[in-house]
């Protein structure tokens, strides 16, 4: 299927999914659910592919879920409205929080849900250089390929990261009233990889 | 029904088998009595419910009761608001509060204490310059809710413990 | 000026319910009596905690002490287990509501009973008045409020009631049919106070709700709104004459003379939580065998909840009505007015009925206490003043106030009145229309909460003031002295003042202060991307209610231990301390046991009321005043900042007749003055230094020793007084070794040597006059307050780096406890103004899901706490009684930071809580 290219690059990705979704090819899909890197083949192009995965991921990564501890300032979000965590907790030096009060203060090991607290043993903030709260897919994407905002991650640690890592894995079963991220963490590592091996190429 | 043992000021609990999902908050409260710690929102937002836990390294940290179960204090040494006064003498923080006026309807005192109490013990281990303890008696504290005081008072009773012995908690 | 809703009280409630003001039953609680009787005998056994508050080691040790704190277990003769209930409130109030499924709760969690309106119906449960409205909402019926309670569920165990606790939080077991769209009911209250003064300062008043009473329109639109406008038809009686005064003054602010400047703004400020930190709770126990009730309770107004508690009880069914209540009534974990005549008793109450013979107990938790708890009116105002551009005098204002009062009346006529009479603050103005008018919404029930509706309208009016101050070209102090009202000038409701007034002190205080001078140097100096600017405001605010007592009894033992019970309730707000501090003065000694909202310690008084003391009649209170025993009350709510000036009065004036009758005859003794020395009659001359009376040229008498030979002679140590101001004290004399001895009393007993308390016939009274209702305000204090705030360009924050309020509250009784006030009133004003916000209906607390993260109050680190200046003005005179001070510490807070964002931004901010984005929209 051909389309505009002027489209794609004055849309954002997520739009340009949809879009295509409305053009009634199987591309993306709800925003609960995240499509496989099947649904992608009829684009031709590779960047372009490639840029879908991502797109298709962004809607993962754009979530309160993630953007909450990938905040934009030192002090995370919480609950499915991103609102600011209270108390008043910020990184600290390593990412755990201040001398008083550590993220593991209150997230224990696990969710306790007669308090709806959320719970993981390394509960922490993700890196200031890796805040995406309030960013644009495409500004992500340049980011999280970016080394020195990436957590010095290569690639295929990214696929790691989002595909494997426990605490990333908590924001598909987040318990409570929170709402997962969209998919499954299996379904996100697939288009993880499917962006990392198609030339993890960006929205634009 | 797991057992929870537990150290609390210095008295050893237990064991005592509590319902999954108890918070100890409730387990302090509605099965040992001890209410001097208390229950304020639920949500670890207020943390007028926080206790001192005292770790095997030395060190103490604040963590708040009410979010938590009682089966995660299972093994732990912790101490409550009950706890502070000892051989019936007041602790130089208690004293200052006191002194100071520091509270008023007093709910939130409990947790204010373990806070203060927990930042002087750190202190002493590490101290800091003078010129950084305002702010850092500003970042302990910030996690506590107290809706009479307007805080004033608290801070001023926390930093002139520590001014009344400054080689004591300052570099 | 706060309706009463008391048809006819004496110690035995109108129900015929023995209300237990004496713990005479098998039953005692004493471990719960020793818990509240502070500093309590833990006090010598921790030595350094004799100075502070009364209550100060008590808190500090984390004793019993709060009502949340008590279980069956900590009562002395109760059984040892506690069961416990939940409350289950409505989220939605525009369908009808069907009934409850409760099959999500397993075998575990399962309740033991549950409540619902018709049980209720069937026990023959009744509604107090003031709080009229289904206590349950009947399957069938749309709920009245969002949180209206839906019904109880009492759970044997602790483990099934905290299970359904968190199951049915997830599971929301109420079920709703129909839409009907939100229960109409009417208005709560619609007033207009309007006043037109003599043509010159000299003349008489041509009209003032002081003279004509106040009025309310007789004539409402079909939608309930009521129509304002003077009908030409002769409904609505007396209303149409000040009506037609009313609309003569908004013609004249109409007109909009050229030698007049006219300002017309709307406002609006939102509803709020009072957020105390300890949530409702409460424990009770029927015990079926004696037929008692016994309950621990911690509210404001103990009288009122023990009263309403018999009303509610006193005509139910065998089995539901007890033949006696006894209420223990605790330290409260904040109140701020969220527990003065709150409904929370009433359901602590019917678990306990309902699940007969065990002690069982409901408590909020802090999503429940959103949901269910008193807020503070939002109101909206329409504000409109005109000015003289030669002199900056006002010349007239007019104002109408909506306010949302939420699902039940509760306060909202008495918030309405109070707003509307206080909307011209601290300023003297000819010519005042005010209408005021309370709605009922769907939304949850508003009533008390400090500021009580004068926080609302001061910040709409010091906003004005302030910008008529820089259209007018004039400082914005400078403005405001010249419209002072002074001492002996008339409020807008006809009255003067009767008390100091310190405003011209407050405004030269702030004027010279070096925020206020510096204030052009700190715009300039702002940093980069920094805004900074600096507002002022002052407000007055009344304290008392037009009908307030207090009930105190102190006595001294052989060894010169003081011991004193007061009516007061305790939380926070220092009276116990207060008390304490006001009788140490009187007596050589701080109080060696104080022990707070006893409404159980006065028998001897045998006091009797009748009618509403706010609107009887001046013949109605001549003929009740014949009994020597009646009151025009008997025991007031602790609010309305009346601890200092009543909530100390009875004590202290027991003491003093201690002081005239017992020590100060044992001190002639021990001095040898003989009975024709004239000396003797120097006792105003001598004072306590150290635990010693001190007269010139004797020598000093240790406290213990002269309490000893007042033992020994028989005089006087211990006196039981109650006292009752309305705008002024009532007062009585009593013979007292042989004077007719006058007081500002309305009824006394007294101890002699270790004797019992007698009753003596007061053998004169004046209660002030009952024309005195139709005062606006009479007792005023005022407080002035500077802001300076930081505001970031980029994101819009606005940060209070400075502040310095400066008050005067008369007699300081602990200095300590009055600016610990100020700073947290400071806090709660911040709060108001920058932070805190509950949206009205389905998204607001009455959802069920608000927590702490969602209503975000002031942290430490929102205000400056090293750079928060209070000062308290020193009293005029030495005998220059105390004033309240607690709500008046909040209200000029608000307005000054809203003139601080102006002098920052350029903007003028009409709605609240100013928020970054709403800053950042208009940078």
């Amino acid at each position: 299927m051909l389309f505009d290219r002027r489209l794609a690059t004055i849309l954002p990705a997520t739009a340009l999914a949809g879009l295509l979704a409305a053009a009634g090819i199987a591309l993306s899909a709800p925003a609960e659910t995240l499509a496989p890197p099947d649904a992608f083949v009829a684009i031709a192009d590779p960047a372009q592919r490639s840029a879908a995965y991502f797109g298709e991921l962004s809607k993962v990564l754009t979530h309160p879920r993630c953007t909450n501890c990938h905040p934009a300032t030192d002090r995370p979000r919480q609950g499915n409205s991103a609102r600011l965590h209270q108390p008043p907790v910020t990184r600290g030096a390593d990412g755990f929080g201040t001398a008083s009060l550590r993220c593991g203060t209150c997230h224990h090991g696990a969710n306790y849900e007669p308090a709806g607290v959320p719970g993981h043993p390394e509960w922490h903030l993700a890196p200031a250089e890796m805040a995406w709260e309030g960013k644009s897919p495409a500004e992500i994407c340049i980011q999280i390929k970016d080394p020195s905002r990436n957590g010095g991650r290569s690639l295929a640690d990214l696929v790691a990261h989002i595909g494997d890592d426990t605490l990333v894995g908590w924001a598909w079963h987040p318990g409570g009233a929170r709402v997962p991220a969209p998919g499954s963490q299996q379904e996100a590592k697939a288009l993880v990889k499917a962006w990392v091996e198609s030339g993890a190429a960006c929205p634009q | 029904m797991p057992p929870v043992s537990l150290t609390i000021n210095g008295r050893s609990h237990g064991p005592i088998e509590v319902r999954e999902g108890l918070s100890m908050n409730d387990f302090l409260r509605e099965v040992l009595g001890m209410t001097g710690t208390k229950f304020g929102c639920g949500a670890a937002q207020c943390l007028s419910c926080a206790v001192i836990v005292d770790h095997a390294d030395g060190t103490s940290s604040t963590t708040p009761t009410c979010i938590a179960p009682a089966t995660d204090f299972d093994t732990l040494v912790i101490r409550t608001v009950e706890g502070h006064a000892t051989n019936g003498e007041l602790t130089p923080l208690q004293k200052s509060f006191v002194a100071h006026f520091a509270f008023q309807c007093g709910y939130c005192t409990p947790g204010f204490l373990n806070e203060g109490q927990v930042l002087l013990e750190r202190l002493e281990r590490a101290p800091i310059p003078r010129a950084d303890l305002e702010r850092t008696i500003a970042e302990a504290l910030d996690g506590h809710l107290c809706r009479c005081s307007g805080y004033v008072k608290y801070h001023q009773a926390v930093r002139d413990v520590v001014l009344a012995d400054p080689k004591r908690f300052l570099t | 000026m706060r309706p009463s809703r008391r048809d006819f009280v004496t110690w035995v409630a109108a129900s015929g319910i023995m209300l237990a003001m004496s713990r005479i039953g098998p039953v005692r609680a004493a471990g719960f009596e020793a818990s509240q009787t502070l500093p309590g005998t833990a006090a010598s056994r921790l030595p350094g905690a004799t100075a502070g508050r009364i209550d100060a080691l008590a808190k500090v040790t984390g004793a019993k002490l709060y009502a949340s704190d008590f279980r069956a277990a900590d009562m002395e003769g109760w059984p040892e287990t506690t069961a416990h209930a939940l409350l289950l409130r409505a989220a939605d109030a525009t369908h009808v509501f069907t009934g409850l499924d409760l099959s999500a709760l397993d075998a575990g969690a399962r309740p033991a009973q549950v409540v619902t309106a018709q049980d209720l119906e069937r026990a023959g449960v009744r509604v107090p008045p003031f709080y009229a409205g289904d206590l349950l909402c009947p399957a069938g019926k749309t709920p009245l409020y969002l949180g209206q309670p839906l019904a109880l569920l009492l759970f044997e165990t602790f483990d099934a009631y905290d299970r359904a606790r968190a199951i049915l939080r997830e599971k929301n077991p109420a079920r709703f049919g129909a839409e009907t769209g939100p229960v109409a009911q009417p208005n709560y209250a619609a007033l207009r106070f309007t006043r037109v003064a003599g043509e010159t300062p000299d003349k008489p008043d041509v009209y003032s709700p002081l003279i004509e009473g106040w009025i309310s329109p007789g004539v409402f639109e079909p939608g309930g709104r009521p129509v304002w406008q003077p009908l030409p038809t002769s409904e609505g009686g007396q209303y149409k004459k000040g009506a037609l005064h009313g609309e003569a003054i908004r013609a004249f602010i109409a007109a909009s003379a050229p030698d007049m400047l006219v300002l017309d703004r709307q406002f609006r400020t939102q509803s709020v939580d009072p957020m105390f930190l300890e949530p409702e709770g409460g424990l009770a126990w029927y015990d079926p065998r004696a037929k008692a009730l016994r309950m621990v309770l911690g509210v404001q107004s103990p009288l009122e909840a023990s009263e309403e508690l018999a009303h509610l009880l006193g005509e139910a069914a065998a089995g539901f009505r007890p033949e006696r209540i006894e209420s223990h009534f605790a330290h409260v974990g904040g109140g701020f007015g969220g527990r003065d005549h709150t409904p929370f008793p009433f359901y602590v109450a019917l678990a306990a009925m309902f699940l007969p013979g065990r002690p069982i107990r409901l408590a909020h938790d802090r999503l429940q206490q959103f949901q269910g708890g008193i807020k503070r009116h939002a109101f909206d105002m329409h504000t409109q003043v005109a000015f003289d551009r030669a002199t900056g005098r006002m010349r007239a204002f007019a104002a109408d106030h909506v306010l949302d009062g939420g699902g039940l009346a509760n306060y909202s006529a008495s918030v309405a009145a109070v707003s509307a009479t206080s909307a011209i603050g601290i300023y003297d103005i000819p010519k005042v229309d005010v209408t005021t008018l309370a709605e009922h919404t769907r939304g949850v029930t508003a009533g008390s909460m400090r500021g009580y509706g004068v926080l609302q309208t001061t910040t709409a009016l010091e906003t004005l003031v302030d910008e008529a101050a820089q259209a007018l070209s004039l400082d914005p102090i400078t403005l405001r002295r010249r419209n002072l009202l002074k001492a002996g000038g008339l409020t807008m409701t006809g009255n003067p003042w009767t008390v100091s007034i310190r405003t011209p002190e407050i405004l030269d205080k702030l004027e010279g202060h070096a925020l206020w001078r510096g204030r052009a140097a700190a715009r300039k100096a702002a940093p980069a991307g920094t805004l900074v600017g600096t507002g002022v405001a002052v407000c007055a605010k009344d304290y008392g209610t037009g009908a307030d007592c207090s009930l105190g009894r102190v006595e001294v033992d052989p060894k010169g231990r003081i011991r004193i019970f007061c009516d007061a309730v305790e939380m926070g707000n220092g009276i116990g301390t207060a008390v304490a501090n006001r009788v140490a003065g009187l007596l050589g000694r701080r109080a060696d046991e104080v022990s707070v909202a006893r409404i159980d310690a006065f028998d001897e008084l045998g006091l009797v009321t009748s009618g509403d003391p706010y609107t009887l009649t001046q013949t109605e209170q001549d003929e009740a005043a014949r009994n020597p025993r009646w009151v025009p009350a008997i025991s007031s709510a602790t609010s309305a900042s009346i601890g200092a000036h009543v909530g100390t009065q009875a004590a202290a004036e027991a003491a003093r007749l201690i002081f005239r009758f017992g020590l100060w005859p044992a001190a002639l003794s021990l001095w040898g003055i003989a009975q024709d020395d004239p000396r003797r009659f120097l006792w105003q001359e001598a004072f306590w230094f150290d635990g010693a009376l001190i007269l010139s040229g004797l020598p000093p008498l240790k406290q213990e020793k002269v309490a000893a030979r007042a033992h020994e002679m028989g005089g006087l140590t211990g006196a039981m007084a109650h006292a009752f101001s309305r705008w002024a004290w009532a007062q009585a004399a009593f013979p007292l070794d042989g004077f007719e001895w006058v007081v500002d009393l309305d009824a006394l007993a007294v101890r002699r040597g270790g004797g019992a308390f007698k009753v003596l016939d007061r053998s004169f009274i004046a209660f002030p006059p009952a024309s005195y209702n139709r005062i606006g305000t009479s007792f005023t204090s005022s407080c002035g307050t500077l802001v300076k705030v930081e505001i970031q360009k980029a994101s819009g924050a606005v940060r209070v780096s400075q502040a310095y309020s400066v008050l005067e509250c008369g007699e300081v009784l602990t200095p300590e406890v009055v600016v610990g006030q100020a700073q947290g009133g400071f806090a709660m004003g911040l709060g108001y103004a920058l932070l805190e916000t509950l949206p009205p209906f389905e998204d607001g607390p009455g959802n069920g899901r608000w927590t702490l993260g969602d209503y975000v109050v002031a942290r430490g680190s929102d205000l400056p706490i090293h750079a928060l200046e209070v000062e308290v003005l020193p009293r005029v005179a030495p005998n220059e009684p105390p004033k309240g001070m607690a709500e008046v510490v909040m209200i000029p807070v608000v307005p000054a930071i809203l003139n601080a964002i102006h002098d920052a931004t350029g903007h003028r901010f009409r709605a609240l809580p100013v928020t970054p984005d709403d800053v950042r929209r208009v940078l």
